[in-house]
């Protein structure tokens, strides 16, 4: 049931310069996050081609009929390379306007098992691209479509196994940031529009070898568009998505800067049961590292377990990652993304949640997300 | 034994060496001569092979299986196709086309259009660092102009990253971008930039086209089968197979060129054994006395033959060793012509790397002292079997015991004969290579009845300079001497004229095919050349015919009012069969003009300009073994279709042979109207720089347009024929080094060991003068003999290399022609190279110390 065994150099190759690209400067003609942009669903589902940087990232909790526990993700990228208005559908079929790439990750949490896999595609042909019909993004057999505004349908395919999902949101999309932008750096003009869904119930397969799994769980999609979101000074982000039993939810992102330290543009989102939301500033949470794991790859050292307090919501809690390895490595920049445990007290009563953490920055400088 | 010899060895070669160190370099010269001839013609032959198969390799990379079309370029819907092919495990697109650079004249690149998404299986050279993550990706996608260059082309002019240049696709300009630098290993051509494949399309004007899709396989022994799979899906005329074919096509291609090449260089090499013969007989006769002390002192038979073989190994494996280092430096020089040579007859190499096989080194080295062993194998035999008591009065020559047996002159003709019927196998039957057998049996016919020529001669001119002596008195008697002393030393002096001869007979018989085959196309030329203008991209003239002209610059030139009427040429390969062939698609006019083979000419144009059929070329015939009437299958688009056989023409534009379509037949089947250039028929010549003017103030401001009168066009079309037999050239002018070294060398010999039946002469009242003159009349009467003898072999010689060895080879039909101003001359300057041979040893004969020449008498 393992995709790629990581070692392999094509993927490496593959990957490499993708991600360069994907955090690299940009041109005078693509548009910026500014304020004020009004989120609409299902159009907000859909690309923005006139951003540079875009992608689509669902990750989830799942098990199958056995109790067997499963963390996925599967993410799609979108990296403008020329903007709208240099574009000439006549010109060559293999000209590239946008890059797309797309990771899948699964964790076997039984087994102990991670795996990973990144496709990249010119698209020339149709076998990638964007935005047509009822696909929101595909490479190859890789598939994110929606059915209306709050159902979506994912497949990825791997050497040893294939995932069907279906997933439908019990919930509304959340923007986060304020006024329509999530800020990410302290320097003006460094944000993006970014809203997510922030619990949808899952069910599908996992098929291998011709024999199905069924599954079933709870997953989380964000989409987040921008151009040159990441400012100089920031060496990568530490990010969290919980989905607490109690029906709340929260993501919170960390920017650190170069010099140690957080950006005080880091920010979060608690979800209310019923939907309700508080943004959190950076003021308004603390996270603690307390556990690391060194990857044998390539020696990083990643902060798997953080305590974190949110004193306006009186909680304090823990995550743990349920799997140590969940490095995805991938190239140039290789990142840690897993599904993890929450456990602790908000009110005074014990909270448990599970959910996704992501770690960037880690394993070698990220070129930024800048301008 | 062993150290007795070498004891022996020391004191009876070594001191002999040091004592007459002239011969001893000759002996050297003239194999090290051999050597380095050899081994630099392989070492210009493997760079070329190895430099056409280096860029195949780098274009091709690590594939398995590439699918291209050979006309028509491949539709780039056969991607997806071949990609989802059971059975391949990876697929990535090629575009190629060739660009000229208007800014560095003569210059071209080749663009490989490749997608970095799919080529990472592939991939044999690397963008600046794409795999460890400086490539920047954006760069390369964003734009059009971004190519990735070789190190070795930025250096050569001067290019850095960010610089921009002009290339010239089609006639028309573009900007391109010198964006990466590529790092590349192996001996490819520099000549080539890599850049993305969707800007190439637009570069070349190629939307929606591929030149190849390469493949690799799951499972590459099951490679039959994948191709049998994949041929389902591929249009008609795609064909797919591993990569290394075009490079086995190539080869085989270039085999006979280079076999031509090897077997004249060889020749330097026998002119060169001729030599060693004689050196290594002269030591012999030089030494009877020490040989017949060696055995009277029990040395063997064995012992004898081992110390003058050695001698020669000794001095062999001198002369091949310093051959190499000579072979490695005349490499250089001989490099850049063969492989100019190749562009222009066959494909485009451009040999950055001269290949250095150890194994060629070992091999020319083996072969050197194989001849060495060879031709010193029978005076080590006499000297062997010397009778020691003979050998030791002195009194004796060596020579007095050898008569001219007619088993000489049989063997002569007989090889003559042998020579006709080689020849007559290697026209009919094949292989082609017999033809060398032949030009061996007259080398070796002619040299055998060498002995027998030399007594006839011998004894005719002392007979001539008798009748002489009557009328002039006492004037002619050291003519009459020296005429009687040819037949005297006999096998020696033989030996001495076959060389000679030998080298005279390839000088003529080189000199005499390639005049004849100057001629030959100088009448074909005259005969088919006659429009009055050549218009076609001047790209084409630099990389062979890749760039098209523009519609409307054929259309303006088809509508000048001074025009009488056009014709337009297009060249491409085309599959036929199992094999690529060449095919020329031409318009047809009424001015048209072909030399047919046989057939009613006009009744044949008129016929091939209607009807779907071919003419084809007679090198083409006699390769592919059909006859007019026959038809030939040729592979369209919609499939094989078969094109009967219209006509056979003389061509000699290339070896491989080549088809003529009319365009109208080209267009039904194939769909394709493009041509590389345009023949023009004007009203009245006059007008000729008018229209050429009008046009270049139109299409040609900038020299995008090689445009020639017929006048011009004639004189290319003569500095590409020299510029093939350049290598010709070389080789001839290295055989005369050769003879005219044999020349200085046999009578440095002749002399030397004379000296004690000159002082004979002196001693019996011979003046110095007379002894001087004695000498310059037998080096004269010499002279004309070699001349004589290799006139008439080397006009044998040359019947077997044109009416032979180019039409078994290269199927052409050559009409012989002499070049009778240099033929006269040849003789000349034998007869004078060995007067000027004899005038020193003759000078130094003059002052030969009587009482030491004479001690023994």
């Amino acid at each position: 049931m393992c995709f790629q065994p990581r070692s392999r150099a094509a993927h490496r190759a593959a990957a490499t310069g993708l991600i360069v690209l994907a955090l690299s400067a940009v041109g005078a003609d693509w548009k910026t996050a500014e304020p004020g942009w009004q989120y609409q669903f299902p159009r907000d589902h859909h690309a923005h081609g006139d951003f540079k940087t875009e992608w689509w990232y669902f990750t989830g909790n799942l098990v199958d009929d056995q109790d067997h526990r499963f963390g996925y993700e599967l993410t799609f990228f979108r990296q403008g390379i020329r903007p709208m208005a240099d574009r000439d559908p006549n010109s060559s079929r293999f000209i590239v306007d946008d890059l797309k790439f797309a990771h899948f990750a699964l964790t076997d949490v039984a087994k102990q098992h991670f795996h990973f896999e990144q496709k990249t595609s010119r698209g020339a042909f149709g076998e990638a691209g964007f935005d047509e019909g009822q696909r929101l993004a595909w490479i190859d057999n890789w598939t994110l479509s929606s059915s209306g505004q709050d159902s979506f349908d994912l497949l990825a395919t791997g050497p040893q196994g294939e995932i069907h999902l279906h997933l439908r949101a019990t919930k509304a999309p959340v923007a986060h940031g304020e006024n329509g932008v999530s800020i990410k750096a302290a320097t003006s003009g460094h944000a993006s529009h970014y809203y997510s869904i922030p619990r949808l119930e899952t069910t599908g397969e996992f098929v291998v070898q011709g024999k199905a799994r069924p599954l079933h769980g709870e997953s989380w999609f964000d989409h987040e568009w921008a151009t040159g979101q990441l400012a100089e000074n920031q060496a990568g982000w530490d990010w969290i998505c919980l989905q607490w039993e109690d029906g709340t939810e929260l993501m919170l992102y960390q920017m650190r800067l170069k010099t140690g330290g957080a950006d005080s543009s880091s920010s979060g989102t608690w979800i209310a049961a019923n939907g309700a939301t508080t943004h959190l500033r950076s003021s308004d949470f603390r996270m603690t590292p307390i556990a690391f794991w060194k990857s044998k790859t390539n020696g990083a050292q990643y902060p798997i377990a953080w305590r974190i307090s949110l004193p306006g919501q009186r909680a304090e809690f823990v995550i743990r990652a349920a799997l140590e390895d969940q490095e995805l490595a991938l190239g140039p920049i290789t990142y840690w993304e897993g599904a993890i445990d929450a456990s602790g007290t908000r009110d005074g009563q014990a909270i448990k949640g599970r959910g996704y953490l992501e770690l960037t920055g880690y394993a070698g400088p990220l070129s930024g997300l800048s301008r | 034994m062993k150290a007795q010899y070498f004891r022996i060895f020391r004191w009876h070669v070594l001191r002999h060496l040091r004592r007459h160190p002239l011969l001893a370099a000759l002996n050297i010269l003239s194999m090290a001569l051999g050597v380095a001839v050899y081994l630099a013609t392989q070492i210009a032959n493997q760079s070329a092979n190895r430099a056409f198969a280096a860029t195949v390799d780098m274009v091709a990379g690590k594939a398995d299986l590439q699918i291209t079309a050979a006309a028509r370029n491949l539709p780039e819907t056969v991607l997806p196709m071949a990609a989802s092919a059971v059975g391949v495990s990876a697929a990535t697109p090629l575009v190629r086309g060739f660009v000229t650079l208007p800014d560095f004249p003569g210059e071209y690149l080749e663009i490989l259009g490749i997608d970095v998404f799919t080529n990472g299986p592939f991939r044999t050279f690397d963008p600046a660092g794409f795999d460890s993550g400086e490539f920047d990706l954006q760069h390369w996608l964003e734009r059009p102009g971004p190519i990735a260059v070789t190190r070795e082309f930025a250096a050569k002019h001067h290019l850095k990253a960010g610089d921009r240049i002009r290339a010239r696709v089609n006639t028309i300009d573009r900007e391109l971008e010198v964006g990466f630098i590529v790092r590349s290993e192996g001996a490819f051509d520099s000549n080539f930039a890599a850049m993305d494949i969707g800007w190439a399309q637009e570069l070349l004007g190629r939307r929606g086209e591929l030149s190849a899709v390469q493949l690799r396989l799951a499972n590459p022994p099951e490679r039959e089968k994948a191709v049998a799979d994949i041929r389902k899906i591929l249009p008609k005329d795609a064909t797919v197979a591993g990569p290394a074919q075009r490079t086995d096509e190539v080869n085989k291609m270039l085999a006979g060129f280079e076999l031509n090449l090897a077997a004249m260089s060889l020749l330097s090499l026998v002119v060169g054994m001729f030599l060693i013969y004689n050196t290594v007989s002269a030591s012999v006769a030089r030494r009877g006395h020490e040989i017949g002390i060696l055995r009277s002192l029990g040395v063997t038979r064995t012992e004898v033959r081992a110390l003058f073989l050695g001698e020669a190994i000794f001095l062999g494996s001198i002369g091949a060793t310093l051959g190499l280092g000579g072979g490695l430096f005349l490499a250089k020089f001989l490099v850049g012509t063969v492989a100019e040579t190749i562009s222009s007859l066959y494909v485009l190499v451009s040999v950055q790397h001269v290949v250095l096989n150890p194994w060629t080194f070992f091999l020319a080295w083996v072969i050197g002292l194989a001849s060495v062993v060879i031709s010193a194998w029978l005076p080590a035999h006499a000297a062997a079997n010397l009778d020691p008591v003979r050998a030791l009065h002195r009194g004796a020559t060596l020579e007095s015991s050898v008569n001219p047996s007619p088993a000489w002159w049989r063997s002569g003709l007989i090889s003559l004969v042998l020579a006709a019927v080689f020849s007559f196998f290697a026209l009919s039957t094949g292989p082609p290579w017999l033809g060398f057998v032949a030009t061996f049996f007259v080398l070796a016919g002619f040299s055998l009845l060498v002995p027998w020529s030399t007594m006839r001669f011998s004894s005719g001119a002392r007979k001539l300079f008798r009748i002489w002596r009557r009328h002039r008195g006492k004037a002619a008697i050291e003519a009459e001497l020296g005429a009687a002393n040819l037949s005297r030393a006999l096998l020696r002096n033989s030996i001495t004229m076959a060389a000679l001869a030998a080298a005279v007979a390839m000088t003529v018989g080189v000199s005499v095919m390639v005049f004849s085959f100057r001629e030959t196309v100088a009448t074909w030329i005259n005969d088919t050349l006659i429009a009055d203008l050549f218009v076609s991209p001047a790209a084409n003239e630099i990389v062979g015919p890749s760039s098209f002209v523009l519609p409307a610059a054929v259309q303006f030139l088809a509508d000048h009012p001074d025009v009488e009427t056009i014709d337009t040429f297009r060249e491409m390969e085309l599959p036929m069969g199992g094999d690529t062939v060449t095919v020329a698609v031409i318009r047809g006019s009424e001015r048209r003009r072909f030399q047919f083979v046989r057939g009613n000419g006009p009744e044949i144009l008129r016929r091939f300009l209607a009807e779907p059929c071919v003419l084809v070329s007679e090198s083409f015939a006699r390769r592919h073994h059909v006859q007019t009437g026959q038809s030939i299958e040729l592979t369209t688009p919609e499939g094989a279709r078969q094109f009967p056989v219209a006509g056979t023409f003389y061509d000699y534009s290339r070896d491989q042979g080549i088809v003529y379509l009319s365009q109208r037949s080209f267009v039904q089947f194939w769909h394709d109207d493009r041509v590389n250039g345009v023949a023009v028929y004007l009203k009245h010549a006059g007008s000729a720089e008018a229209v050429t003017n009008a046009f270049r103030e139109k299409f040609n401001r900038d020299g995008q347009f090689a445009i020639y009168s017929n006048r011009l066009l004639r004189t290319r079309v003569f500095e590409i024929f020299d510029q093939t037999f350049a290598v010709t050239y070389v080789l001839r002018t290295i055989a005369v080094i050769v003879a005219i070294t044999g020349i200085f060398l046999s009578f440095t010999i002749l002399i030397a060991e004379r000296s004690r039946e000159l002082a004979i002469v002196r001693a019996l009242g011979g003046s110095r003068g007379q002894i001087r003159r004695l000498l310059l009349w037998e080096t004269a009467l010499l002279g004309v003999l070699a001349a004589v003898i290799g006139m008439a072999s080397g006009l044998c010689l040359a019947l077997v290399l044109t009416g032979v060895i180019n039409r078994a080879f290269f199927g052409w039909t050559i009409q012989l022609a002499f070049p009778w101003r240099s033929l006269a001359l040849t003789p000349l300057w034998i007869f004078a190279a060995a007067v000027v041979a004899g005038v020193l040893p003759a000078w130094r004969a003059g002052r030969l110390v009587l009482a030491e020449s004479l001690r023994n008498e």
